[in-house]
């Protein structure tokens, strides 16, 4: 087995109903991720059009906020912020379809500890909820995979 | 060390190619008629982008006394419309209502004439 197959190859559940329950938190967070923030910033054919986003492009002014953060992300503000961008709106619809699971949710979990510790922490906790959610849920199918109700169980089936 | 040389590949054409929305120095002359306040003591425009912001008013001033007041405004965006709200003597005009969309010119300047509380 490659490294490739097992990273993409799921954890599953005793019986299909449970893969089904969890697969719900999966298509919820993804949905969210692709089409409503990330969307806002990142350009994709859905992205609303008073965004005026190019197709993958980052909005303007997000690498002047992951510029805010200082350190390494004053050194390449354009490349984190597109990482970032990318990992919601791109991510988000690999989560939805249960598509390379465990890389996106790698990279979902990133982009939420960032989004918490640079950017919301200062505002409160209140503010931190929306990217802690989404950093549970991916911290969750990481380990998990896309269970059967994904295409990396229909990749890895045989 | 293949395996390393892919990676770094990938990275550097990630960073090559990362592309960030354009943005276009707009500026707006805003022109505002408060013809019909009485008393006015203070005119004050609020907006999305900078140099506006929603917490505290840019001050307008007067080209003619008690009637219009206007500023010009030169901002860096990447969106093609603005959103703003006028202030007089600190009171928002247009309450619980969208705020006024301000569409850029295809040109640098876009002019902006409006009057205060109305559509």
């Amino acid at each position: 087995m490659t490294l490739l197959t097992k990273i993409t190859k799921p954890i599953l559940l005793p019986h299909w109903s449970q893969d089904l329950f969890l697969s719900i938190p999966r298509i919820v967070c993804g949905y969210l991720l692709a089409f409503n923030f990330g969307a806002a910033k990142f350009g994709m054919p859905w992205s609303p059009v008073d965004a005026n986003l190019g197709f993958f492009e980052v909005a303007f002014w997000f690498p002047n906020d992951v510029a805010s953060y200082g350190g390494i992300f004053a050194i390449a503000p354009a490349f984190f912020a597109w990482m970032g961008a990318f990992a919601e709106a791109v991510g988000g619809l690999f989560l939805l379809f249960g598509l390379q699971t465990r890389i996106t949710s790698f990279l979902i979990i990133c982009t939420m500890l960032v989004a918490i510790f640079m950017q919301q922490i200062q505002n409160g906790l209140w503010n931190c909820l929306a990217a802690m959610g989404f950093l549970w849920v991916a911290m969750f199918y990481l380990i998990i995979g896309s269970g059967r109700f994904g295409v990396d169980y229909l990749l890895t089936k045989k | 060390m293949k395996k390393t040389l892919v990676i770094i590949a990938i990275i550097f054409s990630l960073l090559a190619t990362s592309c960030v929305q354009k943005t276009y120095k707009k500026t707006v002359v805003f022109t505002l008629d408060v013809s019909e306040i009485k008393n006015v003591k203070k005119v004050g425009i609020r907006g999305n982008d900078k140099p506006l912001s929603w917490d505290y008013d840019t001050e307008m001033k007067a080209i003619k006394k008690d009637s219009l007041y206007q500023i010009t405004l030169t901002g860096e965006t990447g969106y093609k419309f603005t959103e703003v709200k006028f202030v007089v003597n600190d009171t928002f005009e247009l309450q619980n209502e969208d705020n006024r969309r301000v569409d850029f010119s295809e040109k640098d300047t876009t002019f902006y004439n409006a009057k205060f509380n109305k559509r």
